[in-house]
């Protein structure tokens, strides 16, 4: 999928969230930017507290405001800017045209009603149908993320199924009116790894069968390997590096894109003693550096690295980018 | 991966100076109990009201309130601020006085009831399931079940003359849900993992329960007994007022139970000043221990 | 080398209560017969999904949970004959890092009184040098003097686990039990805590018994590795051996299903249908059998004997019906 040549679904410029907390405002996305092309698949990688999963929520306005507040910036999707529309009309939007699936499926779901209750409610709330109609459509889309026997677990509750059932469960809930673009915040990271591969897959193959943009939201570079055409990393607040996912996985330009890949353990074929690390740990967002916030950590930083932060500057030609002076190369 | 393997780093010292977390989870209550005006606004009035009662244990003011100095049932004047009694007694002085029978009544049996249902609690949640809980609970059960003033009345004559009677009365049954509460508590902290760190180490349980458990529970505490203050005290005025109550000295609900002969003669000051002199009190610390309860919510706590 | 730790056929029950009188209406077999050894100073790593018996294994090892029967026989001793006492003082040389550092400190205990309450428990040493271990301890986790009097809220997750390592290092102990130490770190913490734990092996010698579900953490950390499934241990083997040639059908199910933080390489997965069975109930014969792709007639009936596909002093146990005639001895 080339991003070139053609206009993007969705346009993020300039998003500033900062919360308001006792100690001072926290900027929890400090000035980002990026795009979204139609039937793209884009990682939002980082650690805790990078920013990531608000950035995914304030797509949607799901951030609570207050303490929390869009200060600045604009979202552009599909040609209307999602910051300047009202609650009703962002309402909407939720389910049919962006939808959004979740770490923990369990919190999501409503305990006291079916699945197929609640998914029944959501498609009759976007979409003209009748209870009947409704039901069909439900059942269909069950079938369609692979659960067994639809017609049967529609009608149970959350709680008589298993984890990688009920995420998927959310998947049909989110799929089922149609949406251009899906936001997947962390969507297995709750799942056994066997159940994580089922689930991914189903992901992978729904989008391409739906046509739709995804946003995966994840700490986990190897499901951002296998899924993703692009890839955002993040650090506090910051979007330190993107760039297609070839290019991120064997050409990280950040250093500290670089450290996270070193770092992560994984199979190999020889066993190491010393797992390379990054030194020291994320700073407090209410004591950033004034320049680079990776500097303090970092192998390669300067002082002019410590005096000021460095931009993203994205290559008009590769659609790729880095926030660092000196880049690994 | 096509890159080579970086040189490892030397695993350093790794500690941030962390200064904007070095607060302890009382100073976060202290600061969410500060913003909360109506709280406030309620502790302010609870040490006021403190303040008469110390200064009247010390002997600095209303120490005439036994004396028959006036005329009976004198009207409020610059003399006898409130009035004067049936007998010529000082209104105002006496509802002085009764503020520090309020306190002491409201603060021993808070105190005893805290700590008693704390300890049984304890006890009953760490040993769920055993015959230590079973029996714990059937005393709950049998303490809960009993009517309370019927309770104490039977304190009363069981124990009687003792002055002490109420207060034994109102601790032997107000402990039971601060029990129930630390109970349950205890029973989700046992599984915490810190609990089971110190059974690794070979930690004996009671120092367990008092040592790793117990300091967990004491925002419940807190709160309960000053849930129990107020209900103490209102007990007070009731038993006061059947003549279960405050044997020596004077109280709101002896004032009250005087007033019965005084309202039927169409005087109101007895009955009218030991009312407002309890309600000020009772609202003032039910504000603070709303805000109190608030402030500890860890929920709350953990979203700031 | 010489065995420190023997566990034979050790099985947990927890009984699950139910109907009008609390009777004990069926069993949750946890661990349902596991063997193994453990050698002086190596460490055999465990591996499985939730609900596989894993931390409860663990911990009935240590006997924290009482185990329903079985043999643990630690440097010689039978640790399910001891009583209340003697079990108290065999606690000084096996220690227990658990998985979630906000959970695992008192709250309301310094830094210093959670490290040393070890030392007071046993009596060790006069107060002036218990003060002094503690800080030998910080020093060897990498925290520094200054910590004492702090209380854990205010540490990062990486550092409350360097404060629960060396609480769990100061009565010096030859065997500790790891229950999946790393999985609630970020990944560039992750790697910090883990090298931390390989030098502690190597310059100690203590054993570890190390929990996780992640496959790679497990290659990096164990010279054994156990594969558990449904309560039982279904591989045995040295993790060179295992992770080269893995041979049980479950193993080699979980090795594909790992996302590989490396786009180029798309492994061939094995998709296992369905979910894991409920312990309660778990199906006759082999546990997998129900999700097996391999799966044979025989094995809906006999529970698989545990057969030795290495050779005599470079064993690989498997317990599976397929490899009935490789047996190497």
């Amino acid at each position: 999928m080339s991003s070139e040549n053609k206009t993007p679904l969705l346009s993020v410029r300039n998003l500033v969230v900062e919360f308001s907390t006792r100690y001072g405002p926290v900027r929890a996305v400090d000035d980002i930017s990026f795009d979204v092309y139609p039937n793209e698949t884009v990682g939002i990688v980082g650690e805790s507290g990078c920013g990531k999963t608000v950035t995914g929520l304030t797509l949607l306005q799901l951030i609570p405001m207050p303490p929390g507040r869009i200060v600045q910036g604009s979202i552009n999707f599909d040609g209307r800017d999602l910051t300047k529309l009202s609650e009703k009309e962002m309402q909407e939007m939720r389910g049919s045209d962006i939808s959004m699936i979740f770490q923990e499926p369990m919190t999501a779901l409503n305990p006291v009603f079916s699945v197929g209750n609640q998914m029944i409610d959501v498609l009759r709330r976007h979409k003209n149908l009748t209870r009947r109609q409704a039901r069909e459509l439900a059942i269909n889309m069950l079938d369609t993320v692979g659960i067994p026997a639809p017609r049967k677990r529609i009608d149970e509750y959350p709680h008589q199924m298993s984890g990688g059932m009920r995420q998927r469960v959310m998947i049909a809930m989110a799929l089922s009116c149609g949406p251009k673009l899906l936001i997947a915040d962390e969507p297995t990271t709750a799942l056994d790894v066997t159940t994580q591969a089922q689930v991914m897959e189903q992901i992978v193959k729904l989008q391409d069968e739906f046509h739709m943009s995804m946003i995966l939201v994840t700490h986990d570079l190897g499901v951002v390997a296998e899924s993703c055409d692009r890839a955002i990393v993040m650090y506090c607040g910051n979007i330190i590096e993107t760039a297609a996912i070839d290019d991120l996985f064997h050409k990280p330009q950040h250093p500290y894109t670089r450290g996270l890949l070193d770092s992560i353990p994984r199979i190999r074929e020889e066993r190491i003693t010393e797992l390379p690390i990054i030194r020291g740990m994320v700073p407090d967002l209410l004591h950033l550096p004034d320049g680079c916030r990776f500097a303090d950590r970092c192998p390669r930083a300067t002082d002019e690295c410590r005096q000021d932060k460095p931009v993203v500057n994205i290559d008009p030609v590769t659609g790729n980018g880095v926030a660092c002076y000196h880049p690994m190369g | 991966m096509s890159s080579v393997a970086p040189e490892p780093v030397v695993d350093e010292t790794v500690v941030d100076d962390g200064s904007a977390h070095r607060e302890s989870i009382w100073a976060k209550t202290v600061y969410k109990l500060r913003r909360d005006r109506l709280g406030m606004v309620g502790l302010s009035v609870v040490l006021l009201y403190f303040i008469v009662a110390i200064g009247v244990w010390l002997g600095i003011w209303a120490t005439e309130w036994g004396d028959v100095e006036g005329p009976k049932w004198a009207p409020m004047s610059a003399e006898y601020w409130f009035g004067t009694n049936i007998i010529g007694q000082d209104v105002f002085a006496r509802a002085i006085y009764s503020t520090k029978t309020a306190f002491e009544v409201g603060l021993v049996v808070a105190v005893l009831s805290t700590i008693i249902g704390a300890l049984l609690g304890a006890l009953a949640g760490f040993f769920s399931g055993t015959w230590i809980d079973e029996i714990i609970l059937w005393l709950k059960g049998v303490l809960d079940s009993i009517p309370f003033y019927l309770f104490v009345a039977a304190v009363a004559f069981a124990l009687s003359g003792n002055p002490y009677a109420m207060h034994i009365a109102m601790v032997s049954t107000f402990w039971t849900t601060t029990g129930r509460l630390v109970r349950g508590e205890v029973i989700k902290l046992k599984n915490f993992e810190f609990v089971e760190a110190a059974r690794a180490i070979g930690v004996p349980q009671v120092v367990i329960i008092f040592r790793h458990i117990l300091p967990n529970t004491f925002h419940i505490l807190l709160v309960q007994a000053t849930i129990v203050f107020v209900a103490a005290i209102k007990s007070e005025v009731i038993l006061s007022f059947l003549g279960l109550g405050v044997q020596d000295g004077v109280s709101w609900g002896l004032m009250i139970a005087e007033s019965t002969q005084e309202v039927l003669a169409g005087f109101f000051n007895n009955f009218v000043w030991a009312s407002v002199f309890l309600f000020g009190l009772v609202m003032a610390f039910n504000m603070f221990s709303d805000a109190l309860q608030d402030a500890l919510d860890p929920r709350k706590v953990a979203s700031e | 080398m010489s065995t420190l730790l023997k566990v034979v056929d050790l099985k947990k029950y927890f009984p699950v209560r139910g109907g009008m009188f609390h009777r004990v209406v069926a069993h949750v077999k946890a661990v349902d017969g596991v063997s193994f050894e453990l050698e002086k100073g190596r460490t055999l790593g465990l591996v499985g999904e939730s609900g596989c018996g894993k931390s409860t294994l663990g911990r009935a090892v240590l006997r924290l949970h009482e185990p329903t029967s079985g043999q643990i026989i630690l440097n010689g001793d039978d640790l399910m004959t001891l009583n209340r006492e003697a079990l108290t003082a065999h606690r000084r040389q096996m220690q227990i890092i658990f998985q979630d550092p906000y959970a695992s400190l008192s709250p309301r205990r310094t830094v210093a009184q959670t490290i040393q309450e070890p030392l007071d428990v046993h009596k060790i040493g006069t107060p002036r040098e218990r003060e002094k271990k503690v800080e030998e301890l910080l020093d060897v986790v990498g925290l520094r003097k200054q910590v004492l009097s702090r209380y854990p809220h205010e540490f990062s997750g990486g550092q409350r686990q360097r404060i629960g390592i060396a609480r769990s290092l100061a009565l010096n102990p030859n065997f500790i039990v790891a229950d999946e130490p790393v999985s609630a770190l970020d990944v560039s913490v992750q790697s910090q805590v883990l090298n931390l734990i390989a030098r502690l092996q190597r310059e100690h010698g203590i054993s570890f018994l190390f929990i996780s579900h992640d496959l790679a953490v497990i290659q990096h950390v164990s010279d054994d590795v156990g594969v558990m499934y449904l309560g039982r241990l279904v591989e045995l083997a040295s993790a060179d051996d295992l992770y080269r040639k893995p041979r049980h059908p479950y193993t080699k199910a979980l090795m594909s299903a790992i996302p590989v933080p490396d786009p180029k390489k798309k492994s061939k997965r094995i998709i296992l249908g369905g979910d894991v069975p409920s312990p309660m109930n778990p199906p006759p014969g082999c546990p997998f059998h129900t999700r097996c792709p391999d799966a044979m007639p025989r094995c809906k009936e006999a529970v698989p004997p545990r057969i030795n596909v290495g050779s005599e002093d470079q064993p690989h146990f498997v317990d599976c019906h397929l490899f009935a005639d490789e047996s190497a001895t």
